[in-house]
């Protein structure tokens, strides 16, 4: 940012500052820096030293003092030793392997064909990608769950009257039904963020492909692809990190299926832990391992993408 | 370039540490009682759920203008604020909550023992719902509705096809044969894996029970003979497609009610007002009977339903106490609890005339006489222990695999009993085999 290079009226304003301190500055950044104090720094701080404690407990626990004990990484060896909790990771993990890169590929091409002059009625048919993000989660998860269904779901009707029996909720299918929600409602807000970075490419650079001969394909695999390279990196990695972090639609689900088990993802983990177990220590543990695997993905996510743009300049 | 990847670590960051916030918004903090008790009218606030409370509320403050008490009405996830409350020092003076829900409180020192003042109440209640808020001897809770069962059957379906309404569940598994071989669509009854409330009322009814106290230590007993003999029954039932599998309260299982695919549902008394509101267009078809037996042995199941509690930290006790035994023991009290669709824990609640009436969405049949029968042939023998909502959720789990015919119900039960004593165990606690 060029904040060196603004223009000050001289002297007689800055003579009444003692000193010349420049606090406008600090009295700018001091509701965002309190504000991630208590809402980011001071939680994660409490999670972590929570995570070290447990209450301790004898016999049948009535009338125990109930103190928390220093326990060291106790609560991380059991989270980390319930296999439930482990293979959430590897759930999750299967799941953003194939969502993430569909649903990017969905976007990339919306974005593109709405970019390419051939759409009419661009603005309603982008609208209409992008509503389903307006929907919140929990009620995306019920209006899809009502055409998963049998019984009450056109779909599954159609289907079977054409011979196919489907069932979006068998223990197998089940995870990609998730996974067919989440694409519906992001895709969308992806799409819009890849639109906006092939906004800013000159237009000059596709006259001057056009000279030489280039079709509107290799056009959009050449030089818009590579251009918005950035902007897909950024919504990759919002897209692992949203992944990680699922659990409005499984749990939502769960009240429709049993299929959807109650540490189906690490958050779901993590919530049976506290508000069914009741064991704050265990979750905060369980909260801290999530947050650092994702803090790790996203690291390499970075890095990955750095890497990249540097061998492209 | 490298700001910008250090912009990018912060969101990182930021977005990875979601579920962190999520957890201090748990956190709990400091007793803040202490304000001195004046003379004057008391103030009492009250949370609870139960349609009507208000005017219960209105009713029992003109007639104690020296106890006050404030009504705050639950809705959706309001239960989950009352640990944080009390471990905060700002919980209510009563609250309603769930008779599985005590004993995870008790562990956690957030309720009042009310032994002294209440301890010999016990014949004002029925002996089921009492048994359910004694533990190793002392009082923790006041019993408020409970869930006895009945066997909601559709008269039309039976009748058509010529079988008798079964009084044993052995009777259960014949008239399901029957009723499949009249009409291969049809099936006696549903298996909803997270419905958990069909199981333990049957557990219930055979006098079995999840946990139990042995001494000083835990027992858990949730693959013991009584609910072993349950599983077989239900075995039975699924292994021959005599049930259909489908998750209760989801549009598709009220399709199948309304498409009178599902000719019974043995459930608490609780549930005939809201098999009304979504199966409207089978009325007149309905009647109740009692739930079937497990061979001839005299009993009814319940699924447990809510009681009063006084957290801990509570300064005015005794006034809290006074409204609770209004409430759910008084001629006026019970009034207003079964008008607002409860079925009471009371003795009192059994007989009372606002109880008895006929329904017309079950051909005019006073259906409650029925539940009030089985409310006093529950086995007083369930005893909930403080892992009840981990085990419930472990149940749902592995019944999933049970309806995916991945294990039997004794081997989920079996695994069920594992996970149980594990849960028991990680959190300090004794449990004796």
């Amino acid at each position: 940012m060029s904040t060196g290079t603004s223009v000050r009226p001289a002297g007689s304003r800055r003579a009444l500052r003692s000193g010349g301190i420049r606090w406008a500055p600090y009295v700018f950044l001091t509701p965002f820096v309190l504000l991630f104090l208590v809402f980011l720094v001071a939680p994660i701080v409490t999670a972590l030293y929570t995570s070290f404690f447990a209450v301790e407990r004898s016999g049948l626990g009535f009338g125990n003092a109930n103190e928390s004990v220093f326990v060291g990484f106790d609560n991380y060896v059991r989270a980390l030793s319930d296999s439930g909790f482990v293979s959430s990771f590897g759930r999750v993990l299967l799941f953003g392997v194939v969502q993430v890169p569909v649903m990017l590929a969905l976007s990339i091409a919306l974005a593109l064909v709405f970019d390419s002059a051939v759409v009419r009625w661009k603005r309603f048919f982008q609208l209409s990608v992008f509503i389903p993000y307006a929907v919140p989660a929990v009620v995306a998860t019920l209006l899809w769950g009502f055409l998963y269904q049998p019984r009450v779901s056109p779909i599954v009707e159609l289907l079977e009257s054409l011979g196919v029996s489907a069932n979006f909720l068998a223990p197998g299918t089940v995870l990609w039904s998730i996974a067919n929600v989440t694409i519906w409602s992001v895709t969308g807000v992806n799409m819009i963020i890849i639109f906006a970075a092939l906004q800013t490419v000159p237009r000059d650079m596709y006259e001057a492909a056009r000279l030489d001969g280039a079709g509107e394909l290799r056009m959009a695999l050449q030089i818009k692809l590579p251009m918005v390279l950035p902007a897909i990196f950024l919504t990759t990695l919002f897209s692992i990190i949203g992944t990680l972090q699922l659990f409005n639609e499984p749990m939502t689900l769960r009240s429709i299926t049993s299929n959807v088990t109650g540490d189906y993802t690490p958050n779901m983990s993590v919530f049976t832990a506290t508000t069914l177990g009741g064991n704050i220590n265990l979750g905060s543990a369980m909260a801290i391992i999530l947050g650092l695997v994702t803090f790790g993905l996203s690291i390499l996510v970075s890095v990955v993408s750095n890497r990249r743009r540097g061998a492209t300049r | 370039m490298a700001r910008k990847l250090k912009s990018r670590l912060t969101t990182a960051l930021a977005l990875a540490t979601g579920p962190v916030l999520f957890l201090a918004a748990c956190g709990g903090g400091d007793d803040d009682s202490g304000a001195a008790a004046n003379e004057g009218p008391v103030t009492i606030e009250f949370w609870g759920w139960v349609p009507g409370l208000e005017e219960a509320v209105a009713q029992w403050n003109e007639e104690n203008p020296d106890v006050q008490v404030e009504f705050f009405r639950m809705t959706g996830d309001d239960g989950d604020k009352i640990p944080a409350a009390i471990d905060a020092g700002t919980a209510p003076d009563v609250v309603q909550m769930s008779v599985h829900s005590i004993p995870g409180h008790i562990v956690n020192n957030r309720l009042t023992e009310l032994t002294d003042i209440a301890g010999d109440w016990e014949d004002r209640f029925t002996p089921s719902s009492w048994g359910s808020v004694v533990f190793d001897g002392a009082l923790y809770a006041i019993p408020q509705d409970s869930g006895p069962t009945g066997l909601m059957y559709r008269t039309d379906i039976f009748a058509q096809h010529g079988v008798e309404v079964p009084t044993t569940w052995t009777e259960f598994v014949e008239a399901g044969r029957a009723l499949k071989a009249a009409d291969p669509a049809l099936t006696i009854a549903q298996f909803s894996p997270n419905e958990t409330g069909f199981w333990i009322q049957s557990v219930w009814q055979n006098g079995g029970s999840w946990n139990g106290i042995d001494g000083d230590a835990w027992t858990v007993n949730v693959a013991d003979e009584h609910s072993l003999e349950v599983a077989e029954v239900w075995q039975t039932l699924l292994d021959e497609e005599l049930v259909t599998t489908v998750e209760m309260w989801t549009p598709e299982y009220w399709a199948a009610i309304n498409a009178g695919t599902i000719a019974t549902v043995n459930y608490a008394a609780w549930f005939p007002v809201l098999l009304e509101e979504s199966a409207g267009a089978t009325a007149g078809n309905w009647a109740v009977a009692p739930s079937p037996t497990f061979d001839g042995e005299e009993s009814a199941g319940d699924t447990g339903g809510s009681v009063n509690v006084i957290p801990a930290g509570t300064e005015h006790v005794e006034q809290a106490a006074a409204f609770v035994e209004w409430l759910n023991t008084s001629d006026e009290g019970l009034e207003h609890l079964i008008n607002g669709g409860i079925f009471p824990s009371a003795v009192a609640g059994l007989e009372h005339e606002a109880l008895m009436v006929e329904e017309p969405f079950f051909g005019g049949q006073v259906i409650n006489e029925v539940f009030a029968d089985a409310a006093l042939q529950v086995p007083a023998t369930w005893v909930d222990g403080p892992t009840f909502e981990l085990t419930q959720n472990a149940l749902k789990d592995e019944f999933a695999q049970v309806a995916n015919g991945r294990k039997t119900f004794a081997q989920a039960l079996a695994d069920l009993e594992s996970r149980t004593v594990a849960d028991l165990t990680g959190m300090g606690l004794s449990v004796s085999e």
